[in-house]
């Protein structure tokens, strides 16, 4: 699919607006009769990473921006103002007690294939048939059900089903109590089960468009959401086309069509822009703001989301066994140099691996290790730390400025005397791979929802990736994960929550917190679209004239 | 005759083999399919279950005999991304990349062989030393920077072409330009030289003290004897119509082969990118085993040698 992304009609301000006042207004077939939305073309790195569009599979930052537009969650985090929860599909939400949330559901909502959305479609995207449930990882194969000699199905493929397990870890059923009306219900009392509802996996989905679909693969590159737009071509590694649904339960979307473009080299994403080929271009490194800026046409939007870049320890490493060691790595890095050379100063330094849309659960008072060479030194010291080389697994161009902010790392720690070693990897299962000898290596932990549990216990704790990997675990840490997501005392909560930023961070690092993520997008000036606080893109009404 | 074609024919089975061989084993040894697929949060028992799906458990001696035995029966496998027919996803790609090698490659034999050949004519003239300044520009320019100020005079700041993508005929002029540009400065720069040493042998020299008017000395006896050189670059670039833009697909988003290619390795789909290897190595060893012929057809002591043997 080519670049092209001509607007069909003119794009002006004025026009945009118009349309987007009239349109609720309109009946269907005016819409269809004189459609004069815009087509809108969004230049991306990459669509997928797995090639496909159930987020259950598909759980990285460039999935975000797409999922958004075809399906939608009960409840959803605004990422665009104040971060809090607000109702979706769901109108409104009660606790029965701790472990049961009731919740009420948004009438007249259609799915893209004109089903009315109802309690049992809520059922089946929390169920087996979607999440596998009670399946074993060898029954759940069947996005390779083409291979020859295995069947095929619709049985989803095994990590889906681990990422299930992992981000609704106490899940015993959802009930349906009518077709408006059902309950969550817990195995384990669960304070965040609101925010685990708002996240990506548990966008909603239609239940007869999934048994009708031929194979698991097929449905997961086409769902049946029901978001603004529905899918009208996915050309894997290549384009995503979206058309508008314009029986939306939110009034016709603005935009006629989003074409996501897979145009994987920074310039050629600004070449588009620029060119007019394309009206948004992701992805943007700080250093080409000026650059964009330059062009009275177009303009950088964006900011730090709730995402934090970390350096990562492999406690198993026979230097970094020893905490002072990987202490010292947390005292050898001048975050605000890094922030300043690298971000233009953009991208803040936080208070650990927190955010501030935690609320009461915030720590204010608590701060990443502070840039100290001496006292670096001093720890390897008292370690008997006498040289020996620890390996930086790393890639060259994942995060924004990954290259540049190890070498500034790098160099940081040679300073005080750690002999760390750059090993080139080219993706990221090599980074993690078991063979050789892991060390140091990068990684961002986003927070989903407004609660530790989110981040800290899901990445750390005992189901998180580093734990499971057999990276870092800490046996009190594991203890307290259960009591953060168990809990239901706040002030037990949230004293819990200390006490593993202490334990993580200071006394048995896990890992160390860089500095905050920033999302830079390249638009055209004249569309009147807001960036949010995450990688999600909002193409709806309600975004678009600002 | 017959043994010349024999010889050729089994070097090349020899060089499809030791591609095959090599990229097997270089792919095998350099990352897990299983890992990379399944993702970095997949759980071991998952990535247990992918690599006994798809045969990667057993050892691997045992995967290439598997391997080597489905290539005999004409199965080149399938994409451990979505479970494809390898074929069938190389085979959807081959249009567009050929959209630009084609004609590329008539730019490259249409400017490069009369520029060299005019340069040679008018050696050390001011037209010689344009030809050639314009020539080492040309070939040392990498094809990605090459692109890319392509598309920042034609696409951004004149607006004429599209900048990237494929979607009609003025899509694929810029990456036909970048990669027609880069070719046809280095065949100018080996017509010259060829037809400089052939300008310089005797017979030459013989025919014009006979009164041979030059047009014809040119015509008749440089350019037929100029051409061996030439024609051996011009099979290069032939065989590498299929996978010769893997980074002008890049640059320019262009959804062919290359583009495939840099994918699948990522992933390391093995099938996929055993595929195209296969189909690259393919098209090289066919291009050179018909340059050879052309050598006997070019040059007739290289017949009467073949005979001879």
């Amino acid at each position: 699919m080519p670049i092209t992304g001509a607007p069909e009609v003119a794009f002006r301000r004025r026009s945009l607006l118009g349309a987007a006042l009239a349109a609720p207004a309109l009946p269907r077939f005016a819409i269809a009769q004189a459609d004069s939305r815009p087509v809108v073309t969004i230049a991306v790195q990459k669509i997928s990473n797995t090639n496909t569009l159930e987020t259950l599979r598909e759980q990285s930052n460039v999935g975000s921006r797409t999922w958004f537009s075809i399906a939608e969650t009960l409840i959803e985090q605004d990422w665009w103002d104040d971060l809090t929860l607000r109702p979706a599909l769901a109108t409104a939400w009660r606790r029965i007690d701790e472990r049961t949330l009731e919740l009420t559901l948004r009438e007249g909502v259609r799915f893209h294939d004109g089903h009315v959305m109802t309690a049992e479609d809520v059922a089946f995207s929390f169920g087996p048939e979607r999440m596998g449930w009670g399946l074993t990882l060898d029954q759940a194969r069947n996005l390779f059900g083409s291979v020859p000699g295995q069947s095929r199905g619709r049985t989803p493929p095994p990590e889906a089903l681990a990422v299930a397990r992992r981000t609704y870890p106490a899940l015993e059923r959802v009930e349906v109590i009518d077709s408006r009306t059902v309950r969550f219900v817990n195995r384990t009392p669960d304070l965040a089960m609101e925010g685990r509802i708002s996240r990506n996996t548990g966008m909603i989905l239609s239940r007869a468009a999934f048994e009708a679909a031929p194979s698991w693969l097929d449905w997961s590159r086409r769902p049946i959401g029901t978001g603004p737009f529905r899918v009208a071509e996915f050309r894997p590694d290549q384009s995503l086309v979206l058309e508008a649904f314009d029986d939306y339960w939110g009034g016709a979307p603005p935009v006629k069509r989003l074409r996501f473009l897979e145009v994987p080299e920074v310039a050629s994403r600004i070449n588009a822009l620029l060119s007019g080929e394309a009206d948004f271009a992701c992805d943007m490194p700080p250093d080409q703001i000026d650059g964009i800026a330059r062009s009275a046409r177009h303009e950088v939007v964006g900011g730090p989301i709730m995402n934090h870049r970390l350096t990562v320890f492999d406690k198993t490493h026979p230097q970094l066994a020893n905490p002072l060691v990987r202490r010292a790595f947390t005292h050898a890095i001048d975050r605000e140099a890094i922030v300043a050379a690298l971000w233009g100063g953009r991208a803040p330094v936080p208070r650990g691996l927190q955010f501030d849309f935690y609320g009461s659960m915030l720590h204010a008072d608590w701060a990443v290790p502070r840039f100290d060479p001496n006292e670096a030194k001093r720890l390897l010291r008292q370690a008997g730390y006498k040289g020996d080389p620890i390996p930086y697994r790393l890639l060259a161009g994942y995060y924004t400025n990954q290259l540049p902010t190890a070498q500034v790392l790098v160099e940081g720690w040679r300073a005080v005397g750690l002999n760390v070693v750059i090993e080139m990897r080219e993706n990221f299962p090599q980074v993690l791979s078991r063979e050789g000898q892991r060390g140091v290596r990068d990684w961002s932990n986003s927070a989903s929802f407004n609660d530790p549990v989110s981040s800290l216990t899901a990445q750390h704790g005992p189901d998180g990736q580093q734990w499971q990997i057999g990276e870092w675990r800490n046996e009190e840490f594991g203890r307290l994960s259960q009591v953060l997501e168990q809990g239901t005392d706040p002030a037990q909560r949230r004293t819990t929550f200390r006490r593993m930023l202490e334990i993580a961070e200071r006394e048995d690092p896990a890992y160390t917190v860089l500095h905050q993520s920033v999302n830079l997008t390249a638009k055209r000036r004249d569309l009147r679209w807001r960036a949010g606080q995450s990688f999600v893109m909002d193409f709806r009404r309600r975004n678009w004239a600002g | 005759m017959l043994r010349f074609l024999a010889t050729r024919l089994l070097r090349a089975a020899v060089t499809v083999v030791l591609v095959v061989t090599f990229a097997f084993v270089v792919l095998r040894l350099s990352g897990d399919p299983a890992q990379i697929i399944m993702g970095a949060d997949a759980p071991p028992e998952a990535v247990e279950a992918f690599r006994r799906a798809w045969g990667l458990d057993d050892p691997i001696w045992m995967q290439y005999l598997r391997y080597f035995g489905a290539i005999i029966g004409g199965d080149l496998g399938r994409s451990m991304r979505d479970g494809r027919d390898a074929i069938a996803l190389v085979a959807e790609r081959i249009p567009a990349t050929l959209a630009l090698t084609i004609p590329a490659l008539l730019i490259k034999l249409c400017i490069g062989i009369p520029a060299g050949i005019t340069a040679a004519l008018h050696r050390n003239s001011p037209i010689d030393r344009a030809v050639m300044v314009l020539a080492v520009a040309g070939f040392t320019v990498p094809s990605f920077v090459l692109g890319l100020l392509l598309v920042l005079v034609f696409a951004v700041q004149l607006g004429w072409l599209p900048s990237g993508g494929q979607e009609s005929w003025r899509h694929a002029v810029l990456p036909i330009l970048t990669l027609g540009i880069g070719g046809a400065a280095v065949l100018a720069r080996f017509t010259r030289s060829a037809m400089l040493e052939v300008l310089g042998q005797p017979y030459i020299r013989t025919a014009s003290a006979k009164g041979v008017p030059w047009r014809a000395v040119v015509w008749g006896h440089a350019l037929p004897n100029a051409a061996i050189p030439t024609v051996t670059i011009i099979g290069f670039m032939v065989g590498s119509l299929i996978a010769g833009a893997v980074v002008v697909e890049s640059v320019f988003s262009w959804p062919g082969v290359g583009r495939l290619l840099v994918v699948a390795v990522a992933n390391r789909d093995l099938a996929v990118v055993q595929c195209v290897l296969l189909l690259v190595a393919g098209t090289m060893v066919t291009a050179n085993l018909v340059v050879d012929l052309l050598y006997g057809a070019l040059d007739p002591r290289l017949r009467s040698q073949a005979r001879g043997a």
